[in-house]
């Protein structure tokens, strides 16, 4: 896994984030998922189905109980691709 | 008839087509037992199970690609379960000790609650963290529940060992931590499992995600018994040739009595889905019921707004639904337009209104307290919003074009319940004034495990059970018209303001007792939880990293955003006994923000 893939994970996510919570704030990697984005439970549902589908990946729930930031996110995902 | 017998026998492995080249080619136990059908009727937890496994039918475990993962025929669980408590017994417990699951929707879990009635242990299911960022508030809650519950063992599998083990360190009592995999390398004790006696606890059921007050709701085998056999006789009429599936976590009382527990004293087969992978992806639940013709299936209206709103128009042509005979709906208020939604849209997949099963229950009562008519559909009746505001009562609707309200006929209490209406005090009221909703009868637990105060609450004199619900009887049928300010419902899950206003409380900035929680509904019946907040911070950047601290806590804590509201000491509305009211509070929230529409009648105050 290059960095390029980590680049790659970073920028769909943050153009998902920026569709799914219609917001015009610049979405960056310190960006905090739940205080800055309000992402709901809906919302977090229809997000990870996508990265799902779109890295053709499965996320455990147990480990979203540690992600907060955009960046943490990105890394949960790209740890489990490089895994995978 | 030959060619039916045949279809219903032969589920397919997988619930969808592609992905055909699975390593394992299990195969999900039949729908047709070989065994005659015994609907409950047996004293105990464990007798259902020995009977039971004289069969083939049993539980499958689909992932979220609705490939079969695991099956667990009930004579398999049985074995498993004995071999597994005679290694509890290694333990040398006393019986009636509790044992904590973290219970994720596998065979594991299964396995280890039957093995601790086996062995005379009370096991009770605790939940999985589903919210970004829980971590901390998650391990807080379970060990919450360790405490409360004073349990000896605690079991977790290897997902959630890393939580369950933050959160059992230091705890009094806790004589071991550990996965499945570890029990099963303790030694298998030559033990004779003696059965156990109906007044003995089944097991506990937690109701609020409290870290300092959690309850634990005591429910004996006589009582699960009775209410068991009230769900799959009365209730739900089951027949040998009935079929389960099911997406409900096994940590609410829905998904564990409901949908693990009833099929097995039924001895029918269910198929699961984990409720994450419902939630992603509700499409897999419905094509489960399509392809393995179940015609038993429950949700909370929440789930079937997920559906109507996920599923796409190209998915309904490979549905059919027609084997669907019972779509039982509980667990929260039903408003019929979810349900008229959900039935418009999967029409054309041969789903029939007529399936729809509304009904009445929560933990306290076991599970069940009133099942509508099966197979007569959602019924309900339109009454008058001024006389129900003015007078309490629920009037029919006469004429058009007056302000109406819609309340689901939640049927009748099952056989030796009963249900009344009353008064704030405690009077009991005649048909059709709204009132709080109180359940006698055997299926009632016996009270909160080692919480006098909280048990005392809710059970009044004679036995009768306080639900915290509101409603009114027409004809013998039960309508609920609301929640009392005390639990806010959002999203189908169920939280209590007192447990919000408890983290509000934790932070520094916030003295006890000067935070109040409560729901506001907007038109289309969306819940927003409000928290007021007394403070006496004047700057701007500390009011405004309160709020945002605040707000992230809740989410942390409840998986749902929040408004908080930051007001001058004394603003909020106490009791005479210095009791913050949650109802005032919510009132004045109401004309301080010129919200309009608020359904105040809906609510009686706090308990």
């Amino acid at each position: 896994m290059t960095d390029s893939n980590y680049d790659e994970i970073m920028q769909l996510l943050c153009d998902r984030l920026s569709s799914l919570t219609n917001s015009s704030a610049q979405i960056s990697p310190e960006t905090n998922l739940i205080s800055q984005l309000s992402i709901d439970s809906i919302k977090l549902l229809n997000l990870i189905m996508e990265v799902e589908d779109a890295f053709d990946i499965s996320i455990p729930i147990n480990a979203l109980a540690d992600v907060q930031t955009v960046r943490e996110l990105v890394d949960l995902v790209h740890k489990i691709k490089s895994a995978s | 008839m030959s060619s039916t017998i045949t279809k219903l026998n032969a589920p397919l492995t997988q619930a969808f087509d592609f992905q055909p080249s699975s390593e394992l080619q299990l195969i999900p136990t039949p729908t047709l037992n070989t065994l005659a059908q015994q609907l409950a009727g047996f004293d105990t937890l464990t007798s259902a199970l020995e009977y039971a496994a004289e069969g083939v039918t049993g539980y499958n475990f689909y992932d979220a690609r609705g490939n079969l993962r695991s099956i667990l025929p009930y004579g398999l669980l049985r074995q498993n379960a004995r071999i597994t408590a005679q290694r509890l017994s290694g333990f040398n417990l006393p019986r009636g000790s509790r044992v904590a699951i973290v219970a994720d929707t596998s065979p594991e879990f299964v396995e280890l609650f039957f093995a601790c009635r086996y062995a005379g242990l009370v096991p009770f299911a605790m939940p999985i963290p589903v919210n970004l960022g829980s971590h901390a508030i998650y391990v807080q809650q379970l060990r919450g529940m360790l405490e409360s519950s004073q349990a000896s063992i605690a079991l977790a599998n290897i997902d959630y060992i890393g939580f369950l083990e933050e959160a059992a360190a230091g705890v009094r009592h806790i004589a071991w931590v550990g996965t499945p995999a570890k029990l099963s390398e303790l030694p298998i004790l030559d033990v004779e499992l003696k059965s156990n006696h109906p007044d003995e606890t089944a097991y506990l059921q937690f109701t609020s995600g409290s870290t300092r007050t959690p309850r634990g709701v005591v429910i004996t085998e006589r009582a699960l018994m009775c209410n068991l056999q009230g769900i799959v006789r009365n209730g739900l009429e089951i027949k040998p040739d009935d079929r389960s599936a099911s997406w409900l976590p096994f940590y609410h009382d829905m998904g564990l009595v409901g949908l693990v527990l009833a099929p097995m004293v039924a001895q029918i087969s269910v198929d699961y889905l984990a409720t994450r992978d419902f939630a992603i992806r509700p499409l897999q639940w419905l094509r489960l019921i399509s392809r393995n013709r179940c015609s038993v299936a429950f949700s909370q209206p929440f789930g079937l707004k997920l559906c109507t709103l996920r599923v796409r128009e190209s998915d309904l042509k490979e549905l059919d639904l027609s084997c669907w005979r019972a779509a039982g709906i509980g667990a929260e208020m039903i408003r019929p337009e979810t349900l008229r939604n959900f039935a418009e849209k999967f029409a054309s997949a041969g789903f029939d209104e007529n399936a729809f099963l509304p009904c009445y229950g929560l933990a306290e009562s076991t599970l069940a307290v009133t099942f509508s008519k099966i197979g007569r559909g959602c019924k309900s009746i339109q009454v008058d919003s001024k006389t129900l505001i003015d007078k309490r009562m629920a009037a029919r609707l006469q004429a058009d074009g007056r302000k109406q309200n819609e309340f689901v006929n939640c049927g009748r209490p099952l056989p030796g319940h009963i249900v009344k209406i009353v008064d704030e005090n405690g009077q009991q009221l005649s048909e059709m004034m709204v009132g709080s909703v109180l359940v006698h009868g055997d299926s009632v637990m016996t009270g909160y495990y080692n919480n006098p105060e909280e048990t005392n609450k809710a059970l009044k004199s004679g036995n009768w059970l306080d639900t915290g619900d509101i409603g009114f009887l027409f004809e013998g049928d039960l309508f609920i018209t609301g929640r009392r300010t005390d639990v806010i419902i959002v999203n189908g899950r169920n939280i209590r303001a007192q447990d919000i206003e408890e983290l509000a409380e934790q932070q520094p900035e916030v003295r006890s007792r000067e935070a109040s929680a409560f729901g506001v509904n907007d038109e289309d019946g969306t819940t927003t939880i409000v928290l007021v907040i007394e403070c006496r911070l004047t700057s701007v950047a500390e009011r405004q990293s309160l709020i945002i601290r605040l707000q992230q806590l809740v989410y942390m804590a409840f998986g749902v955003n929040c408004v908080v509201e930051l007001v001058p000491p004394h603003t909020l509305p106490r009791t005479s006994s210095g009791k913050l009211s949650r109802f005032a509070a919510r009132q004045g929230y109401i004309q301080r923000t010129n919200l309009t529409g608020q359904l105040s009648f809906v609510e009686s105050g706090d308990r």
